[in-house]
């Protein structure tokens, strides 16, 4: 008897403590990741992504409604360790055809950035205080083409969860521990995927600038949002990404991402 | 006695009784401070201009390299980017330029690299600071340009338009990519701004490879010093690296001689207010002698008559001196845009958008008005204290020529005279680069001189009237005859007036003579420097604040000798280098050529030393540079060139009017060989003989005109510009100076009424005798006339003086020994005849009241 209840009572515990797993399987573990280990996940998600060629189309809205349209090519190649490179191309209108853009990273930490204007027959070289700046007139940065960020320099803490567009999400404060355009942003990262949904930057506290980030595709394995929408709240100005086409796992030849091919447009 | 009290009962009572004279004597205040205060806040303005153009436009640079005008190799950029402790370095082309349709409005380009310059300037192409729809095309386009929302919306120019402006390559098609709001540098120049892309600058302006300055941002915590000393280490000789505010310095140092000379006149104009204020007291001493006898009488020491005399001039002078801050407030806001023009002309281009009001100035050169009119009121009110009670109360005639014509006012007039002379002769014997040669102790030897014969007018007066006796009574008749007794009788007030009236002639006269004496050697110079017939530019030959001058190419050259009716086209350009701190003019044209057909002043070394420049690091210099520096031919002096310094050897010594702080001439293959500069500024072109030099214009505009804008000038209508503009640098001199004669003017009112008053038992038994009123009238003007004629003939005199003074110690300095003093005839008979008239127009009012002194009253009267 006293055998029975004694089995009784743990088997109770044990279905309680079943039940409770499956109630809350996840939540325990996730609630145990750290900002930074979350942002490790999107860290991972960004360098596996970092093999690939895409085509997009880049729409910049002005607060007056006018729209400028212009496709660009963007290659770029995992190296050792930290190393990256990428290669913009700006396709159309004419007036911007091969304008180039070029990032060397050494580490995440540390990149070499380039402009091509054909028109002056320059390499121009950007630097690398500017990388919070806009890129080429549109709202994104220049960080934002720049590749994974180096994840010593931030501060991450996770603020609450949040659903955005039915996709369940961590909504993490992140802190430059250097001086920034920004004092931090808040990003709503997809818990399942680890990509940006959506992102807030703050002047102080100040929102300045905003973007979303939608029509997330799994393509060779890797999540991708097709759509991204970046908005300066200061000026009203919006510009709009949308992928064309993407190819992963490229291993593009080194050549490609020189100087003299920037001068040539990827070609 | 309580002073309230006293001036109260005491003084209140002659204000009422002596207005018109009261209103004079301020009125002379007023306009003196009046003049100060305006030319002081006119000159503030075009600094402040200069001094918010430079901080606008270095925005948070903290130390700027500049090298060669022409500019110098971008690659210095890398090279400074690169030295520890610089934030940020970025590069700046700056040019003027004009757009080709309305009024062909002149604006400055700042060519800046816009990926990095928000990083100096607050303003960047893709925030809220501008409206840029697509920085992209802005960036990737050569005929991007950006516009400020001020000149836009006065042009009528839109965003996406296009507009045509005059490059190197000629006239060339802009795009309008955006507008900058009025902030940063958008606010230079009253918005005459435009921003473009530092390469497409190079293009448009003829700079590919090369920048005009390189603007630097340090490091928290660096030090200036140890800065630029670092940054020296990695330039080559020649570069400049100064702070935003030792630039504007340097304007201040270029427009220092300018300010100066205008301070020194309006400083002239207080000083002929000064004896307005001092033949006013002691006209009121003379006229209230009795009351000071009976407050003597009644107990009033000697100290409170002081202060009463004191305290009146005071209250006068602070009324004013604050009514003349006010008018001085008016004439700068009217005379602004004159100043700023003649500073356009001779040193830099400026536009002043705003008068600079500063309290300071207004109220300091209000309180230099009272203590001017305290100072000058001493003397006579010392005067005042001196009379006996008794003498006072009966009336006994008082003099001042005690004080006037006393052996310490000789001794002080023959102390300035000396200090006059001495202060010359040491100027004169000072080193060239010593500190004693300064403006400064040049007027000081001026103001001692006229101080000097100033302080002597009684003690001539007194010698010269009785000399004339007889021809006024020959001239005149009996009026004549009086006139000079009267004249003789109170020869020390008089003798106040003369002085006034000296002083104005004086300034009117040296200034005249001076002027005539500049034209006539630039004259000279020109005539033997511009032989061409026809000179041919993108902007006006004379123009710095008008319409810019964008270089042209050097081969136009080639093609403009095939334009029909040209015998030959001679290259010229100009720039500015850097020599010991200083920026020195570099005139380069082909020597050899102008040699053929110019007979170019050499005043050290020959036509042959001359022929020694073609091909050979040779060079040689104007007068001014060589004084200034101690140059002499034969010797070596090394200049800054793009590549790096460069010793040239100095031929001769020539004559060269053309800058202040100095000018050299290179010879254009020597030029071209170091600067790699193959632009042209200016092509003088001969025509052939007999053929028709407007036909040959005409020519040229049809041949050019299609690419460019281009003035097409014959000589001789250079030079009567050269004339105009000449003339528009004195007008400013010229209206101190007819300020300066009306307060004279008024100095002789108050004498003229003071002695009419004075005489007035006498002019009733005048009257009473039978003489008629047109007759006491002709005596008062005819005394008024003497009086004038009197300071006209001193002044005339003095004015030959202080003009050669001016000559040698203003002009020649600059100028060198090829400058010669030329008397301006004209000017000098004008000046008399001003100081006449004036003085007859001034008699007319006492003269009135002379003639209409009832003949009962007078003889009642004492």
């Amino acid at each position: 008897m006293s055998r029975l209840r004694i089995w009784d009572c743990g088997w109770r515990i044990c279905t309680w403590f079943m039940a409770a797993m499956i109630l809350f399987g996840n939540t325990p573990a996730a609630q145990a990741m750290t900002g930074r280990e979350v942002y490790e996940k999107v860290h991972e998600v960004r360098t596996k992504a970092l093999d690939r060629q895409t085509r997009a189309t880049m729409t910049l809205f002005d607060r007056g409604g006018g729209t400028r349209t212009r496709t660009l090519i963007e290659y770029s190649k995992k190296g050792e360790g930290e190393t990256y490179k990428v290669l913009v191309v700006f396709q159309t209108p004419p007036d911007l055809k091969d304008v180039g853009f070029l990032v060397h990273a050494r580490s995440f930490a540390d990149r070499d950035l380039w402009a091509y204007f054909p028109e002056f027959k320059r390499i121009r070289r950007i630097p690398t205080s500017s990388q919070d700046d806009s890129f080429f007139g549109t709202d994104f940065s220049y960080d934002d083409f720049g590749g994974p960020p180096n994840l010593d320099d931030y501060r991450f803490t996770i603020l609450r969860e949040e659903t955005v567009d039915g996709m369940a999400c961590q909504v993490i404060e992140v802190e430059p521990k250097v001086r920034r355009k920004w004092s931090r942003y808040v990003a709503w990262v997809a818990k399942d995927q680890w990509v940006h949904v959506k992102i807030e930057y703050y002047q102080d506290k100040q929102l300045y600038r905003q973007g979303t980030f939608s029509d997330v595709r799994i393509i060779d394995d890797i999540p991708t949002p097709f759509k991204a929408m970046m908005e300066n709240v200061k000026t009203g100005h919006r510009t709009g990404l949308t992928i064309e086409e993407i190819r992963y796992h490229t291993r593009f030849d080194d050549d490609l991402f020189t100087q003299r091919s920037l001068e040539r447009a990827g070609k | 006695m309580n002073l309230a009290n006293l001036l109260r009962h005491v003084s209140l009572k002659h204000v009422r009784l002596q207005k018109a004279q009261l209103v004079m004597a301020m009125a002379g205040i007023c306009l003196g401070v009046a003049a100060m205060v305006a030319i002081d806040l006119a000159n503030r303005s075009v600094l402040c201009s200069f001094e918010d153009s430079i901080n606008h436009i270095t925005g948070r640079a903290t130390l700027q390299i500049t090298g060669a005008e022409s500019g110098f190799p971008e690659a210095m950029l890398e090279r400074v980017q690169n030295v520890a402790g610089v934030e940020y370095a970025v590069p700046v082309i700056e040019a003027t330029a004009s757009l080709s349709g309305g009024r062909q409005r002149a604006l400055m380009i700042l060519g800046i690299d816009v990926l990095q310059d928000h990083q100096i300037r607050d303003y960047s192409i893709t925030d809220e600071s501008a409206d840029i729809p697509d920085p992209l095309l802005f960036l990737a386009r050569r005929d991007s340009i950006l516009l400020t929302r001020t000149m836009a919306a006065q042009e009528g120019i839109d965003i996406d338009q296009q507009i045509e402006m005059q490059t190197v390559a000629g006239l060339r098609t802009f795009q309008v990519r955006g507008l900058l709001n009025p902030a940063g540098p958008a606010r230079v120049a009253g918005g005459d701004i435009a921003v473009m892309d530092i390469y497409a600058a190079q293009m448009a302006f003829g700079k590919e490879g090369r920048i005009d300055r390189i603007d630097v941002s340090l490091l928290p915590g660096e030090n200036f010093d140890t800065m630029q000393e670092r940054i020296r280490q990695v330039l080559p000789a020649g570069y400049s690296i100064d702070t935003p505010a030792a630039r504007t310095r340097q304007v201040e140092v270029l427009l220092s001689r300018f300010r100066k000379s205008m301070g020194f006149i309006s400083c002239m104009a207080l000083f002929v207010g000064m004896y307005l204020i001092y033949n006013t007291v002691s006209i009121t001493v003379v006229q209230r002698r009795k009351e000071i006898g009976i407050l003597r009488a009644l107990g009033a020491s000697r100290a409170e008559i002081f202060r009463l005399f004191l305290t009146e001039t005071l209250l006068i002078a602070a009324v004013a001196s604050l009514l003349g801050a006010g008018l001085g407030y008016i004439f700068a806001r009217a005379t602004v845009d004159l100043v700023a023009q003649s500073v356009s002309d001779m040193y830099l281009r400026t536009s002043v958008t705003e008068l600079a009001f500063s309290w300071r100035a207004v109220l300091g050169n209000g309180a230099t008005g009272v203590l001017a009119s305290l100072t000058a009121a001493i003397l006579p009110a010392l005067a005042g204290t001196r009379l006996t009670p008794a003498s006072a109360i009966r009336s006994l005639p008082y003099s001042a020529e005690s004080s006037l014509l006393g052996r310490k006012i000789k001794i002080a007039s023959a102390l300035s005279l000396l200090a006059a002379v001495v202060i010359f002769a040491v100027f004169e014997s000072a080193e060239p680069a010593s500190a004693v040669r300064s403006l400064g102790v040049i007027m000081a030897s001026a103001i001692f001189l006229l101080l000097g014969i100033s302080l002597c007018t009684p003690l001539l007066l007194r010698r010269i009237v009785p000399l004339c006796h007889g021809a006024l009574a020959a001239c005149f008749g009996a009026q004549g005859r009086l006139a000079g007794l009267n004249l003789q009788k109170n020869v020390s007030r008089n003798g106040v007036a003369v002085a006034a009236i000296l002083c104005s002639i004086a300034l009117f006269v040296s200034s005249a003579n001076a002027i005539s004496s500049v034209r006539r050697s630039m004259f000279d110079w020109i005539d033997s420097i511009i032989r061409a017939d026809i000179l041919v530019s993108t902007g006006h030959p004379l123009a710095t604040g008008g319409s810019p001058t964008i270089p042209m190419p050097g081969d136009m050259q080639q093609e403009m000798e095939k334009v029909a009716g040209v015998l030959s086209v001679e290259p010229f350009r100009k720039g500015y280098l850097n020599y010991e701190g200083k920026k020195v003019l570099l005139e380069i044209f082909d020597v050899a050529r102008r040699l053929e057909y110019c007979p170019a002043m050499i005043t050290q070394g020959s036509r042959e030393d001359m022929l020694r420049l073609p091909g050979r690091d040779n060079i040689v210099v104007n007068e001014g540079f060589a004084v200034k520096h101690a140059i002499k031919p034969g010797d070596t002096i090394v200049l800054p060139t793009p590549a790096g310094p460069v010793p040239f050897g100095v031929t001769a010594i020539v004559v060269s009017y053309t800058s202040d702080s100095g000018a050299i001439w290179m010879d254009v293959t020597t030029y071209r060989r170091h600067w790699q500069d193959q632009l042209v500024d200016t092509f003088e072109v001969l025509v052939q003989p007999g053929r028709d030099i407007a036909a040959a214009r005409e020519a040229i505009l049809a041949r050019f005109g299609g690419e460019r804008r281009l003035f097409a000038l014959p000589a001789a209508e250079f030079k009567v510009e050269v004339q105009k503009m000449l003339d528009r640098s004195f007008v400013l001199t010229n209206a101190v100076n007819i300020l300066t004669l009306i307060i004279a003017g008024l100095g002789i009112i108050i004498t003229l009424l003071a002695s009419v008053l004075e005489r007035t038992r006498e002019i009733g038994i005048l009257r009473g005798i039978g003489m008629q009123k047109n007759q006491v009238s002709a005596v008062v003007i005819i005394e008024s006339i003497l009086i004038g004629a009197a300071g006209g003939a001193l002044g005339i005199a003095t004015g030959v003086l202080i003009g050669w003074i001016e000559l040698e110690g203003v002009f020649r300095l600059d100028f060198g020994a090829s400058i010669t003093y030329h008397l301006h005839y004209g000017a000098m008979a004008w000046a008399m005849l001003l100081a006449a008239g004036l003085s007859a127009m001034a008699g007319l009012y006492p003269a009135q009241r002379a003639a209409a002194t009832n003949i009962v009253e007078a003889l009642t009267y004492e």
